[in-house]
């Protein structure tokens, strides 16, 4: 990404509102998952499918440490968790994936849970867009000086 | 003339302070103008080529990225459409001062 001179700040909040959208594609790419395998009994690493979880953390932004004293901060995604919560037992002597007693491991994804979350990614990325919108908006109406 | 200009309370006409000299400025608009082209097209590029890639199905492009790198360079465009307009403009008033 070129920096531009200090004279563009705008392009700041516009960088800092596309970290952001970054951030929530990755929630939702991670829930779409999630959701595409609330059934699924089997895996490369053995066991049912473990739900997933983004995690985020705040990075600098560059360009901006002198003007800002390094206060405005962008959003990227750290690391993508497993969720360590135990798989869902269920009674199904009949199924290829049972065990001995006859219970079947499943994921230990909530179908409900998961479309929370992918609503909550969904607004946060609206609300990106919104203040990204806004930035341009106020950049035009600045250009927009003594017409 | 001093019995007029009491009955008016007109004061005595003060001689204008000397001007100073309008301190030249560090950049010129020509500079900055050059750097606002400059930024522009740094900015198409990026714009460009996040759209290449994009389209080559790169996956660490992501399509909003790809729109605000356009509509940055798009603003920087207009940015040094203004910068000229304004110098055109001012350009334009001198050159046509009445004498």
């Amino acid at each position: 990404m070129p920096r531009v001179g200090t004279n563009m700040d705008f392009f700041t909040a516009m960088e800092v509102s596309a970290s952001g959208l970054s951030a929530q594609r990755a929630r939702m790419n991670v829930a779409s998952s999630n959701l595409a395998n609330a059934q699924t009994t089997q895996t490369a690493g053995g066991g049912p499918y473990k739900r997933k979880d983004v995690v985020l953390q705040s990075t600098d932004v560059p360009g901006t440490e002198g003007e800002l004293g390094g206060a405005v901060k962008g959003v990227e995604v750290a690391s993508i968790k497993q969720d360590a919560a135990p798989p869902r037992l269920e009674y199904d002597p009949g199924h290829p994936q049972a065990n001995a007693q006859g219970y079947v491991a499943y994921p230990n994804v909530n179908p409900v849970e998961e479309m929370v979350d992918m609503i909550t990614a969904s607004r946060a990325y609206e609300a990106g867009i919104t203040t990204m919108s806004t930035a341009v908006s106020m950049a035009e109406k600045a250009l927009g000086i003594g017409k | 003339m001093s019995i007029v200009n009491r009955a008016y309370g007109a004061q005595a006409v003060q001689p204008l302070p000397q001007l100073d000299k309008v301190a030249k400025p560090e950049t010129d608009i020509g500079e900055s103008f050059s750097k606002a082209l400059t930024d522009a097209r740094e900015l198409d590029k990026d714009a460009t080529s996040q759209a290449e890639r994009f389209a080559n199905h790169d996956p660490s492009v992501g399509i909003h990225e790809v729109v605000i790198a356009s509509e940055k360079a798009s603003i920087a465009v207009r940015y040094a459409v203004t910068l000229k307009n304004k110098a055109l403009e001012a350009y334009h008033e001198l050159m046509n001062t009445q004498v």
